[in-house]
């Protein structure tokens, strides 16, 4: 980084701030403008693309010979797109929750976290909408849930939802993006030309005046109110699409509440995850720091003992009674074909990570980092447990038909899409870091500003 | 050539075996394919009288229909002036025929008469086959004698131009239902004649549901009788009570109906909640734009 | 002949002919009658001579001729609202099921069924351990309270007046909610491009023949209701050889498997009739008569079960 050379012009609002201040704030700049892929950068995105292509290569497979080239058939008539749509959704939900309900109840660490987790919601969300259109048989006929759309289906529920969502979503992340503008465009040598006119046709209109400020904070507080009982129906509508069946391991009036903790938990996780790549990658551990690990840490162990309490919920009631319809896929879950990866969800995805970030210790990074991992791999294979085993399940018994009619394991193009969509969320979260600051530069200095008024007030 | 014949019994047999497609019997059993011709003689109310041609090839125990085969029908001989019609079977392998007018004067001729089918195809060596059937007719009469409500059923046949009655013809009596299937008026699914031709059953079916004025249609249907082929005539009686039809189902505001029959509290909960949210963006969406303005209005 | 005669001749032929003749479909002279009429039989305006039982000459018109009659064409929408006044309904006796499969193949031969896959599938069942096994077809409900239509985004499933629940594969994007919400498993998806004869890939599709069949959609039973307009029992009825299937109208109170015929509510009464899982609320529309009694026994179907096919 050339820091020498650098100009920088006074930002308006921070004029009246003592000088030290003011080179504070400069360094957070210098530290925090989107920054050109290095090396490794440069190899991740191209891996990236290439999973996206394979995964688009294989979509034009379905499309051209239909869905037959799933191994979903007509027992298992959902499989892992729409355990990954789930997925997708679930971890859309910690837009929600690092934003929305951390600010509201003043938690002033997550700041640089909001960015993160506001990019994380929306190109879930994103990715969740196109692997639904994926699994559709007809996905030309999209429009037809426009034009012929029945209320009384909680998949249109699930399409309103999602497209609220994703609005709400986008202006979350739009609004708090905005001082951050009028900064990138000033350092237009930094960040380049091309940039430059995709910033000042975003946010040239942004002067940082008082009543813009005002306006803005207080649409930004609505946003934040709004979001949590939209993030709230998003992925209990999502659950209801299961629940509202007659399916053994569907039929559960608790599945709202344990698709939310557990999409809380997901969440959590990614942002653990994200908040490590994004410190590795561009030297953020002045802003990022281990203080924010230890209190993610915290806040994984506290969702995924919520998690685990509805997981005992979910599957130890129906295993008392253990009745005829479920004692079936009870069985297969908890001894049968699917118990290795019934297990594996269940320590993996909740019970380790608590051990790990139990400890102080395991609340660095690095060991934060592998539980976040943890969490986020168990949890895309819950969601699959969630899927198929249940639909291998059915009330009356399964005769009649083809032997691969029994079974299911996805087929190489169902991998390559999933895996596609997965990487093409991660590309799109890298892509955005590329271009906007992925921890927002205003309101850092804004924090700065207060701690350095506090520690010279009590100086 | 007599042949017996019982349409329904022929119908099911023929129907499930279209659609065989087992081949387990088929294969040791390699006999000649057999071909047969079953020729059924129909008579509606002693008015209108048709003929159905039905044409098989048997190969083991697999029975399929002949299509598009052409064959001639005669009456009582093989003789251009005898010539009923030509046909050509459908894709079941049936066709349906009437006698022409210009039969009459053989038609009238004789109390008994004999249908001659043979096959149009040019080199096929195939016997004619022969249909014999008596002219006949049927009446249905009904009785209401103190609340005890009886179908009578009276068959006749000619002889040498002389009507006598029919008996020991089996015959069903009851409530013309769906498919042209009988409801049975009495206890028995089949009722017979006695010497004088006659077969009384008692209707004992409370409140059976008719159309919309409650009218039952009585019929009474001999079929495929050696003799007499198909005879059927029909009675329509205010019997039965009037059609209720239970449309509890259909077209009421529930959660399986159509989209344009949703139920209130739906609508009001779904659209409450997006108007309630939406009208929340929008008005963020102004905010936005009030922002972008105070930036225009500055410098000026 | 007068004029006037012939029209009297006519008029009877239309009154009488038209019910009664086992060919020709259509049962009888009320208006109300939703079935094959002389309004609906699409006349050819020609007429035809022919000699009467009593050696009179009498005029039909050409169309009778035909062994199915001409149906008017319907509309989409006419073919989602349903027959008229008729509610229809069927009888399953499991005591006559010796799983013979002829209705499955009647079925899948009609419906041009993907092979592998069955809108009726015949199963063995045993409820207990000690318990007797039994053979179960098992058809689509028709459910009153459809769980499979509750849940379709698009009015592409749907319930219609005559108790029907047919599919709009033109409708249909393929989402298969319907089918995991289908409590009876009776639902299935063209995975693939089906396969299907030149004259039925090119016949205009219709939601009562359910064909030509499209792939990325849904299909499953549709209780034949293509032959039901017709006044017609469905393939399967008429393809069992033991009479197992009944089918009718509930609003005539009778059930016929073509040879027998029985008023529904006494067949229900006397054989303790029930239908599958009533406690689901879902209000089938097939009733089925308890194994009691068997015309067979039940190792006398196990020569046609999966098993026995595969070895």
């Amino acid at each position: 980084m050339n820091t020498e050379n650098l100009k920088i012009s006074t930002v308006e609002n921070l004029i009246t701030t003592p000088p030290k201040s003011k080179a504070k704030s400069d360094e957070i700049i210098r530290d925090l403008l989107p920054q050109k892929f290095g090396r490794q950068g440069m190899i991740w995105v191209a891996v990236l693309t290439a999973i996206c292509c394979v995964g688009a290569f294989a979509y034009y497979r379905q499309l051209k010979h239909g869905l037959v080239v799933t191994n979903m058939r007509d027992y298992v008539s959902w499989g892992i797109y729409i355990s990954n749509f789930v997925f997708f959704v679930a971890i859309s939900l910690v837009g929600s929750l690092i934003t929305a309900i951390f600010r509201l109840s003043n938690v002033k660490w997550s700041t640089p976290l909001t960015r993160i987790a506001e990019i994380i919601a929306v190109s879930a969300i994103v990715f969740a909408s196109l692997i639904i259109i994926v699994d559709m048989g007809r996905p030309e006929r999209l429009l037809n849930l426009f034009l012929h759309g029945r209320i009384q289906s909680p998949i249109l529920w699930d399409v309103i939802v999602i497209g609220t969502y994703f609005f709400i979503s986008v202006l979350l992340l739009y609004f708090p993006l905005l001082p951050d503008f009028k900064i990138l465009i000033r350092f237009k040598e930094k960040t380049g030309k091309k940039l430059n006119r995709l910033y000042r046709f975003q946010g040239s209109f942004w002067k940082g005046t008082k009543e813009q400020f005002k306006i803005s904070d207080k649409s930004i507080n609505i946003l934040c109110i709004t979001i949590i009982p939209v993030a709230f129906c998003i992925h209990t509508v999502t659950s209801w699409l299961f629940a509202t069946t007659y399916r053994p391991g569907w039929d559960s009036t608790n599945f709202g509440a344990y698709f939310i903790s557990g999409a809380f938990l997901v969440g959590a996780g990614g942002v653990v995850v994200a908040m490590y790549m994004f410190r590795r990658a561009y030297r953020l551990e002045k802003y990022i720091t281990d203080m924010h690990f230890e209190k993610m840490g915290r806040m994984v162990v506290l969702l995924a003992f919520l998690y685990l309490y509805f997981n005992i919920n979910e599957y130890l009631i129906p295993a008392f009674k253990m009745k005829k319809m479920e004692a079936h896929h009870l069985t297969e879950l908890f001894a049968g074909e699917y118990a290795p990866l019934f297990w594996f969800t269940i320590f993996i995805g909740m019970i380790l990570p608590v051990i790990i970030l139990l400890f102080k210790k395991g609340r660095k990074p690095k060991p934060a980092f592998i539980a976040g991992v943890m969490v986020v791999v168990g949890a895309w294979f819950k969601r699959y447990l969630i899927v198929t085993p249940t639909l291998l399940n059915p009330l009356l018994p399964m005769q009649n038909v083809p032997e691969n009619f029994k079974h299911y394991f996805p087929s190489w193009e169902e991998w390559a899409i999933a895996m596609g969509s997965l990487s093409g969320a991660l590309l799109l979260i890298t892509l955005f870091a590329r271009i906007y600051p992925i921890i927002p530069i205003h309101e850092t200095i804004e924090e700065q500003n207060k701690t350095d008024e506090k520690i010279s007030l009590v100086e | 050539m007599k042949r017996k014949i019982n349409l329904k019994n022929i119908l099911l047999v023929f129907i499930s075996l279209v659609v065989l497609n087992q081949t387990g019997y088929a294969q040791d059993e390699k006999e000649e394919p057999q071909q047969i011709v079953r020729l059924h003689y129909y008579n509606v109310n002693n008015n209108l009288q048709y003929l159905v041609l039905e044409s098989l090839l048997k190969t083991g125990r697999k029975i399929e229909p002949v299509k598009k085969k052409a064959y001639r029908i005669y009456l009582d001989s093989v003789a251009r002036s005898n010539f009923i019609a030509g046909v050509l079977t459908n894709e079941e392998g049936k066709v349906k025929a009437v006698i022409p007018p210009e039969l009459k004067s053989i038609w009238d001729e004789k109390s008994e008469h004999t249908f001659i089918v043979t096959s149009e195809v040019a080199g096929e060596e195939e016997t004619p086959t022969e249909f014999n059937i008596i002219k006949s007719k049927i009446a249905i009469d009904t009785s209401n004698v103190d609340g005890v409500r009886n179908v009578t059923a009276t068959v006749m046949k000619q002889e040498n131009n002389e009507w006598v009655p029919a008996g020991d013809v089996e015959l069903k009596i009851g409530i013309r239902r769906m498919d042209n299937t009988i409801l049975s008026a009495g206890e028995e699914p089949t009722y017979t004649t006695d010497s004088d031709g006659v077969a009384t059953v008692e209707f004992n079916k409370i409140n059976m549901p008719g159309d919309s004025h409650g009218n039952l249609i009585f019929t009474a249907s001999v079929s495929d009788n050696d003799e007499l082929g198909n005879l059927s005539v029909d009675k329509t009686l205010s019997w039965g009570v009037p059609l209720k039809d239970d449309n509890s189902t259909f077209g009421q505001r529930t959660l399986w109906s159509t989209r344009f029959k949703t139920p209130y509290w739906l609508l009001i909960l779904a659209y409450s909640i997006s108007i309630g949210v939406w009208s929340t963006l929008i008005y963020l969406v102004f905010q936005l734009v009030k922002i972008k303005r105070l930036s225009i209005q500055r410098p000026g | 002949m007068s004029e006037n005669n012939n029209q009297k001749s006519r008029r009877e032929f239309l009154l009488s002919g038209l019910l009664a003749s086992a060919a020709v479909a259509g049962c009888s002279d009320d208006n109300d009658n939703p079935f094959v009429t002389e309004e609906n039989v699409a006349p050819s305006g020609e007429k035809v001579k022919l000699l009467s039982v009593n050696g009179e000459v009498i005029e039909v018109d050409k169309a009778f001729l035909k062994p199915v009659p001409n149906l008017p064409k319907l509309s989409n929408q006419e073919e989602r609202k349903g027959i008229p006044g008729k509610k229809f309904v069927m009888v399953i006796d499991l005591s006559r099921c010796k799983n013979l499969r002829k209705c499955q193949e009647a079925c899948n031969h009609m419906h041009h069924v993907h092979p592998g896959q069955n809108w009726i599938k015949i199963l063995s069942m045993q409820d207990g351990e000690n318990t007797a096994p039994y053979w179960q077809p098992t058809t689509c409900m028709h459910c009153d309270e459809p769980p499979c239509v509750k849940v379709c985004p698009v009015d592409a499933t749907f319930k219609r007046q005559d108790g029907i629940v047919l599919i709009d594969a033109n409708r249909c994007i393929g989402c298969r909610f319907c089918m995991a919400a289908c409590p009876y498993s009776t639902r299935v998806f063209n995975w693939e491009e089906p396969k299907l004869p030149k004259e039925v890939e090119e016949q205009p599709y219709s939601c009562e023949t359910s064909l030509p069949q499209k792939k990325g959609t849904v299909s499953k039973c549709d209780f034949c209701p293509d032959m039901t307009r017709q006044g017609k029992l469905p393939h399967c009825v008429t393809a069992c050889p033991n009479g197992v299937f009944m089918f009718g109208d509930m609003n005539e109170d009778t059930v016929s498997n073509g040879a027998e015929t029985f008023r529904f509510s006494d067949l229900i009464r006397d054989k303790a009739g029930y239908r599958l899982m009533e406690d689901l609320g879902t209000r089938p529309s097939v009733y089925y008569l308890p194994p009691v009694n068997r015309n067979f026994p039940y190792e006398s179907g196990l020569e046609n079960s999966d098993e026995h096919r595969k070895s």
